[in-house]
């Protein structure tokens, strides 16, 4: 942080009071004052329309003026069966996320740094970036087409070389579809998430991977004793990000994937909080109990980013 | 020093250029044959087959979308928010940032902590819901605007930069008695243009790319953006049906019956997805230097 180079010393120190002080420099106020309104306005009210959790919220209640309830819907949101399979679902497919998608772009930017030829390298990332870009609506509509049961490339070419017998509907089975989640993932990040793995390795001193040279050191013994020993902070960093991140990732692509949760033979696989959330609430209008289960989650959420800052911290990086 | 290749170097090498090219083309592909079909004739890609290039190269299914009046209008609502949401949102940002940059600012500490608690915590969809109603922002234009004028992430990567710049640049124009508005206005927009870019593309692709604002605040058709014209067509098919069907004109369309030509629903997706993400195509390789610059300036700063 440099925050030093902006802060000037407090100039003849007149007594002043705050009040006075603040309207004399209102010029630099009102540039900062409109936003820290929007932030109040976007990001507090509804920390304030939380406690609608905590009552029975009608249409055309004033919101935190309606009956007090307490935990009931708490209580109602851990019996619920579908609530126990949502709960399985974000844990199954934040882990599987976790543990498959965060160290392939490791890999795939140590890949990447083994290849000699600059141009090659290049076009490869910019490419892999590229699917970084579009939403996940144009996604879902590349990947439905990609993985079609009728003429889609990948079903042609697993029927065409005979591993089955049969185009398999690939978004149409719950069982695949955690898989899937994984798979489509990783097609859309992989590159830009191996962006700042790619620059940590691009500081590396080619002289060390000489002297290394020199003193017997093979392929792999370079890429693990350099190439990975160098970023292993950077993957600590983003371990940690990526943990207190985790719960957010979701939304868009399960989404779009299931057409809007409207497979119900996926959503058994599917739904995770935040998509059920959105289901129960804004479509069968169960607003308390829908803002219930969205504040468990941001509980959950809030703990593993406070847990994830700690661990930062200990490393030496904080994260703000 | 040029170690003498051996033969496990090579094996290694080819393996990895594999791999990448492999990567490469999973990545690719499905752009490619979506393009493909795109420019096919309707007709001859339900037979199949169709990879790399069209087999019947034909524009009919663009003629068809475009003959449809919703998509200009989606494309005009999509235009219209990336433009103002992107340059009402830079504005409020990088005031605030510039604000935050000075330890001077009065109720500096306070103003801190409002903006890093909502990155720890947040209300949930259903009270951002009714704040959204209860603003009277439902289906109007400006719910694409003014709940992301500012955010606080883009914030703290700006203020960085902000504060970065020497502060003798903004001394001397207070001593010749700018105020702070002309300061940020004059002296330091002017010289943060990368930053600027950075953040501007960031707001722009994503501004591009919404989708839920629309499925979520606006039941209006005419305020749909291009994601949601996309996105009814893919989830129902009857959808794309229509839009064929109408755009085609039902004369037109009988007479096409006779003569086996119809339209394809995959036809007509695929187009009307490439319509919608041309323009980042168009401008990727230009511009994701500056994301690459953002996304480091972000994380190793930020």
């Amino acid at each position: 942080m440099t925050e030093q180079i902006m802060s000037r010393k407090p100039g003849a120190p007149l007594k002043r009071n705050h009040l006075q002080e603040f309207i004399g420099q209102m010029d630099l106020q009102i540039l900062v004052i409109p936003s820290i309104i929007h932030i109040i306005i976007f990001a507090y009210i509804p920390m304030y329309g939380i406690l609608m959790a905590f009552q029975e919220f009608q249409l055309g209640d004033f919101p935190g003026l309606s009956e007090w309830v307490g935990f009931k819907h708490f209580g109602l949101l851990f019996n619920a069966p579908d609530f126990t399979r949502v709960l399985r679902n974000t844990v199954v497919i934040s882990a599987l996320k976790l543990v498959i998608n965060f160290p392939i772009p490791i890999i795939f930017a140590i890949l990447l740094n083994e290849i000699q030829g600059k141009r090659f390298k290049r076009s490869v990332q910019t490419i892999s970036y590229l699917p970084h870009f579009i939403s996940w609506v144009v996604g879902a509509t590349l990947l439905f087409d990609f993985f079609a049961v009728d003429n889609g490339a990948v079903n042609s070419a697993l029927v065409g070389l005979g591993f089955i017998e049969r185009p398999i509907h690939f978004f149409g089975e719950g069982k695949l579809f955690w898989g899937m989640l994984v798979g489509t993932d990783l097609w859309k990040e992989v590159g830009w998430n191996s962006i700042i793995y790619i620059a940590a390795i691009t500081s590396i001193d080619a002289e060390m991977y000489e002297a290394a040279e020199i003193d017997g050191a093979g392929r792999f013994a370079k890429m693990w004793h350099i190439t990975v020993a160098t970023i292993r902070p950077t993957i600590v960093l983003l371990f940690i990000f990526t943990v207190g991140g985790l719960l957010n990732a979701n939304f868009d692509q399960i989404m779009l994937l299931t057409n809007q949760m409207q497979n119900a033979q996926l959503r058994s696989y599917a739904d995770v909080i935040d998509t059920y959330v959105y289901r129960v609430g804004i479509r069968d209008t169960r607003f308390s109990y829908a803002a219930a289960a969205g504040l468990f989650k941001s509980i959950i959420n809030f703990g593993l980013l406070l847990g994830a800052n700690k661990v930062a911290a200990k490393f030496g990086e904080e994260a703000f | 020093m040029v170690r003498k290749k051996s033969m496990g170097d090579w094996i290694f090498n080819i393996c990895n250029v594999l791999i990448l090219l492999l990567m490469v083309v999973v990545t690719v592909y499905p752009f490619v044959n979506s393009a493909a079909i795109s420019f096919n004739d309707a007709n001859d890609t339900t037979r199949g087959g169709i990879t790399f290039y069209p087999r019947v190269p034909t524009l009919r299914n663009y003629e068809l979308i475009f003959k449809n009046p919703k998509i200009y209008n989606a494309y005009y609502i999509t235009i219209m928010r990336t433009v103002v949401g992107t340059v009402t949102a830079l504005l409020f940002t990088s005031m605030l940032a510039f604000g935050m940059a000075h330890s001077s600012l009065k109720g500096r500490r306070f103003y801190t902590i409002l903006c890093l608690i909502p990155m720890y915590f947040g209300g949930g969809l259903i009270p951002f819901y009714f704040l959204i109603r209860s603003l009277g922002l439902m289906n109007t234009f400006w719910v694409y605007i003014i709940p992301g004028l500012v955010g606080i992430f883009n914030m703290i990567i700006m203020r960085t930069y902000f504060q970065g710049i020497p502060i003798a640049m903004e001394e001397s124009a207070r001593i010749d008695g700018a105020n702070y508005l002309t300061v940020f206005w004059k002296i330091i927009l002017p010289v943060s243009s990368p930053i600027i870019a950075t953040i501007a593309l960031f707001i722009g692709v994503g501004q591009w790319n919404a989708w839920f604002d629309a499925a979520m605040f606006v039941t209006k058709q005419p305020l749909k953006p291009m994601q949601t014209v996309l996105l009814s067509i893919i989830s129902e098919a009857r959808f794309a049906e229509a839009m064929a069907a109408t755009s085609a004109g039902g004369r037109v369309d009988m007479g096409n019956i006779g003569k086996g030509i119809k339209v394809n629903v995959r036809s007509i997706t695929m187009a009307t997805m490439l319509v919608t993400i041309i323009p980042i195509i168009m401008t990727y390789p230009f511009l994701q230097r500056y994301f690459v610059k953002g996304i480091m300036i972000g994380s190793l700063k930020g």
